[in-house]
Parts: C-alpha cells; structure tokens; sequence
C-alpha cells in the first residue's frame, strides 16, 4: 500500500465502480434483446391470456422497460437479485450455493495451471532456442489447442470408462453406500478423499490445455532479463545458475505473468461454461448457460454481474501487486 | 525503341523503390524459415486450404453419400440403422476409411468438408478483430494519456468485465445460430487483446527519434500514425491475427459443444457436438478422435505461424 497514494486508489476505485454500472446497463440491455422470455417456458396450451398477463405482471415484466431498468440497477446496488422464474427460489441462494463450487474446481485449476506454467516459462525462456525449448514448446503448443471438452472425453474414456479409476461427474458421490459398500459414513476424511477423487479428471483434463497460457507469457518475459545486466551481475559474483535463475530472473519476470493471470482469471471463468457441463461438475457455469438458454433474466443478470464484480476487484488487485513486485513501479507518486 | 527504354527505365525505378521492401520481406522469410515450426505450421495450413477449396478432390465420397446406399436416395433397412456408426470399413458392403458416423456419413468426407468452415471462421474472426483492435490501439497509444486514449481503454475496460463464453451465448441467442453470427460474436469480444498491445507498442514507438523528427518536419498526426508507426506495428498485428484465428476456431468448437453451432454447415464442432448428442462418445473412437485433431492441427497451424513470426518480427539474441 505504501506505494500507491490514497487519491490515486480512490480514483481507481471510482473509476471500477462506474465501468461496473456500464457493464450492467450493457447487460441490461443484451440480456432484454433477447428473443422470448422465461414466461414462455411456463405457459402451457391450458393457460388463457389473463393468466399470461397476470404471470407477466407477477414477474414485473409488463412494466415499462426504463421501469425495469431503475429497479435492476438499485436492487443490484443493495445486493437484492430477485427470484428465479425457473428454479424457483431466491436468485442469491443459487448463487450462495453454487459459486463456492465454481471455487473449488477453478482454485485448484488456478493454482495448479499458475504454479505449472511459469515454471515450465521459466525453464524454456531460460533454454530459449535449444532443441528441448522448441520440442517442449510445440508439444505444449499442441495441447493448447486442444477444445477442452474433447481432451476431457479422452481422459473420461480412459480413466472412467475403461480403467474405472476416476469418477467423471458431480462434485461428490450420489449415493456412497453403494460405491463404498454398506455401512460407509461421511467424515472429514472420506469427504476430502472423495472430493479429490471427482476433482482429479476435470482438474487434470483443464490443466493439460490450460498451463500453457501463462507458460507463453513467461517464456519471452524470463528471455528477456536474462540479457539484463543484474543477471549479468548475479552470473558474475559465481552464484550458480540455479538461484540466479530462479532467485534473479524469474522473479522479475513475474510480473507479466501477473497481469495474465487476472485476465487469465476471467477466461478460466469461461472455460467453467465448458468443463462444468463436461463433468457435471454443479457450479455456475452449469447455471449460467441453463439460464440464458432458457432466458432466466433474474440468474443470468446476478451470475454475470458476480463475474463482473470479480473481475473488476481482481484487475484492482493486480495493480497494487504490482507495486510488491516491482519496486520500480509507482501509481500516480509524483505524476 | 524509345518506349521500350523508357518502360525499361520505369521498370528500374519501380524495382529500385520496391528493392528495399522486397529485401526486408526475403530476409524476414529467411528468419521465418529457420523455425521448423513455423514450416510445419504453413504445410498443415495448405494442406488444409486445399481441403477448402477442393474437397472433391480429397474426400472419398461426395457429402450427400450415406453408408450402404452410397449416392441413391433411399432409406436403409432396420438392421443396416442397426450397424451405424459404422467402424472403418474397406471394400464391401461400401467403402468408409475413417468409418461413419450414425447416420452413415463418412467421416472422412465430412472431415474434409468441414475445412472450409475451420479457415473461414478462423480467417474472418482474426481479421476482423484486426481490422478492430490494431486501429484503436494504434489512436489509443498515439494519444497516450489523452481523454481519447482513456475513452478507449474504458471501453476495454468493460468489454473485459464480460465473461467471453457466456456472452458469446448471449449474443447468438439474439441473433441467431449461424456461422456469420458466430463470427461476429467471436470478432467483438477478441480484439480487446489486439487493442491493449498494439496500444502498448505504439506507446514506446512513439518516443523514437524518427517519430519526433517527422514531427519537426511538420508531418500530420495522421502521417505519423499511417506512415512512421503502423509499418512498425503490421508485422505484430499478423502475429496476433494468427493466435486470434486459432482462438476463434476453438471458440466455435466450444459453442457448438454447447449445442451452439450452425447445423446447416459442415465443422467439426458440430460433428463433436452430434457424437455427444447421439450419445457416442465413449462408443465410437473412429468418430470422435479425428475431428478434434484436426481442431487441434489447424488451431495448432495458426500458432506456430504466430509464434514463428513473432519471432521473425521481434528478433531476440540467440543464446
């Protein structure tokens, strides 16, 4: 914090505030512009028009749009989303419930792909044009264009279906009597063992594409300090090649890495549309595309403005972890 | 006679004008060509380019062929609908190299058909995005620090806030299902990476000394920007069209994993996406592994030519 003055975080957060209430007025109005709406979907040929009208009216959708527009925008400002016309419930329970899941599989995919890929970065930027940087470097760029969910059938097929050795859906097992044997209780280990179980596959199925995205931030970024003179300085004083490299080099090359990791952020929020379906795996993902397709406004409104939300405080977060990084770096000092 | 030497003489000066830009090419080639990536690269994609363009030429089959009744219309009996897919077959009763899929069709033909698709939708996205990002990053770093440089990167700002796959799925739920729409969908939300680095390139070609003496010699800002710093910013903006294109591919795979691609054309999302509706995944290896490796070959293709000319385009020491 010490680096960064108070006025410039102030306008910063300002400034994410306002691009905050333009996202969602965009939303507003992609989300109105789709054809149909979520009544559709309740009216059965029985229905005569005054209970259409009266199920318009209930959902509030016969109110002016600019009406409907206000609301939106307060009731999200106060943390109220509504209910869902299609699930039934409060739009923040589905939310409370299914978002920490989303967590779990994408922490671990975070982790496992950030910890991964700026090493292997590290390894090929400091070999740069030896035949096992390009080898390693074709091969990764091989996996990176893979589409995840094709890659995932193949793990599914050899290590559920024809080894038995993985589950392939839900984030739990259904109905462990049956799996485990008679008598089988829930206890904070079971529980932890199960769940790494039903996260292996889609952990390792996301990571096997995934890596390679901060791997190809790293890799001319630790070429790149490798020519600078500290290094130089560091090779000098005799230290061996390993601290200089990692103690050196790759910390300084970090710092894009950083940046793509927030933005990263974002797009492993993505792939949750894609590897969730795959898995069955209960998280938001899954719920976001059920809710567009079935043009659930109240869901597909709150579970875009959480990401929206997330992604803004995350691109926040990266400037003040700049500042730790680079010593070098000063937001709005003495400018 | 003295029109011919006249031509001659137009001809020299002409080669004389150009001589510099064709060096600059053939050395940059050069370059390009010591990355056997880069070469693998350029063969997939030609490869891939005549599949486009003459399908005929390539696929077993002509698409409307259908297992055991070939090019007849007609309809196939209980036991043969039985049979489908059908594993690789040669010779009698029909000739299926990569097999068929379940409702007859070779995939080798379908595979080949469904090229086209792959370079059009990886082309136009990439171009697209190009045509969007690389001029406003270009205004946006000339005007570093200016409320028009802030405007766009506000822009971005919101862009980036939404989520790429879900309001990709927005989007063609207005608009509909089809390749264009698609298209569009992938170009809007992919040239937000265009923009911020050709923004930052900008930024540090601007401080060149070549830059502030146009500026002496009283060039417009419009000169500087077309003549001085886009030169210098093309060759990067090729490279980010490669990765955008490859981007864009396997963007399309994934909406049509999610139910969400133009049935009416041939892709191999889409052949992805009938395995799974047609509950074949696990069933029929033939049908499921060759559309994606040539996902992953064309997406793969565009990258390695990205990351050649990257490095043609931005040449670092060897060591």
């Amino acid at each position: 914090m010490t680096r960064i003055s108070a006025r410039y975080l102030a306008k910063r957060v300002v400034v994410s505030y306002l691009t905050l209430l333009v996202i969602m007025s965009l939303l507003f109005v992609l989300i109105r512009s789709m054809p149909g709406s979520f009544i559709q979907s309740m009216i059965t040929p029985d229905l005569d028009p005054a209970d259409i009208q009266r199920l318009r009216e209930t959902w509030g959708l016969n109110e002016p749009l600019w009406q409907q527009y206000v609301d939106f925008m307060t009731n999200y400002q106060t943390g109220n989303f509504g209910r869902s016309p299609t699930e039934k419930e409060p739009v923040w329970d589905i939310i409370a419930r299914r978002f920490p899941r989303t967590l779990v599989l994408f922490g671990a995919i975070f982790i496992s792909g950030y910890i991964i890929g700026p090493i292997m970065g590290m390894y090929l930027g400091w070999w740069r044009g030896t035949t096992r940087d390009k080898a390693i470097f074709s091969g990764s760029l091989l996996a990176y264009s893979m589409p995840v969910f094709w890659i995932s059938w193949l793990f599914i097929w050899a290590f559920n279906y024809k080894l038995g050795w993985l589950p392939s859906s839900f984030m739990f097992t259904k109905f462990p009597t049956e799996v485990y044997g008679p008598g089988f209780e829930w206890t904070a280990v079971t529980l932890i063992t199960d769940l790494l179980k039903h996260l292996a596959l889609p952990l390792i199925s996301t990571v096997f594409v995934g890596w390679v995205g901060s791997m190809l931030i790293m890799r001319p970024s630790m070429n790149n300090v490798t020519s600078e003179d500290y290094v130089f300085l560091a090779q000098a004083k005799g230290l061996s090649e390993r601290t200089v490299m990692m103690k050196h080099a790759a910390r300084n090359a970090l710092i894009p890495v950083a940046t793509q990791a927030i933005v990263g952020l974002a797009f492993l929020l993505d792939g949750s549309v894609i590897i969730e379906n795959v898995f069955s795996w209960p998280g938001l993902g899954d719920v976001i595309v059920g809710a567009v397709l079935s043009r659930d406004y109240p869901i597909t409104q709150a579970a875009f403005f959480m990401l929206a939300v997330l992604i803004i405080v995350m691109r926040l977060v990266t400037d003040i972890v700049y500042t730790y990084l680079d010593p070098r770096i000063k937001f709005g000092g003495d400018s | 006679m003295s029109t011919q030497s006249e031509n001659a003489s137009q001809v020299d000066s002409l080669k004389e004008r150009w001589r510099p830009r064709i060096e600059r090419v053939r050395r940059g080639w050069d370059r390009y060509t010591e990355h056997s990536m880069g070469i693998v690269g350029l063969i997939i994609l030609f490869i891939f380019s005549l599949w486009a363009l003459f399908p005929s030429w390539f696929a077993p089959h002509s698409l409307n062929w259908v297992a055991f009744l070939g090019e007849e219309p007609g309809r196939l009996t209980g036991e043969q609908v039985q049979q489908l897919p059908y594993p690789p077959a040669f010779g009698d009763p029909f000739f299926a190299p990569l097999g068929t899929n379940s409702s007859g069709e070779g995939i080798l033909t379908l595979l080949v058909y469904s090229a086209r698709d792959a370079m059009y939708i990886g082309l136009a996205a990439g171009i697209l995005s190009s045509l969007v990002g690389v001029p406003l990053g270009l205004i946006s770093g000339f005007y570093g620090d200016t409320w028009i440089d802030e405007t766009i990167q506000r822009i971005v700002d919101v862009m980036y806030g939404l989520p790429f796959l879900p309001f990709l799925i927005v989007l063609v739920a207005i608009r509909g299902i089809s390749t264009t729409n698609i298209i569009i969908g992938i170009a809007v939300t992919s040239w937000l990476n265009n923009c911020i680095l050709i923004r930052g390139e900008t930024l540090s070609l601007k401080e060149r000394a070549y830059v502030d003496s146009a500026k002496v010699a009283g060039a417009s800002d419009t000169r500087i920007v077309f003549r001085h710093i886009m030169p210098n910013v093309v060759p990067l903006a090729f490279v980010y069209l490669a990765q955008d294109a490859a981007a864009a591919i396997l963007a399309q795979a994934s909406l049509a994993y999610l139910g969400l691609a133009d049935f009416t054309a041939n892709s191999w999302g889409l052949m992805l996406q009938n395995i799974q509706s047609e509950g074949y995944v696990f069933e029929a290896s033939w049908w499921l592994i060759p559309p994606g490796i040539c996902i992953m070959l064309i997406a793969a293709a565009f990258y390695f030519i990205g990351f050649s000319m990257e490095d043609v385009t931005n040449p670092q020491e060897d060591g």
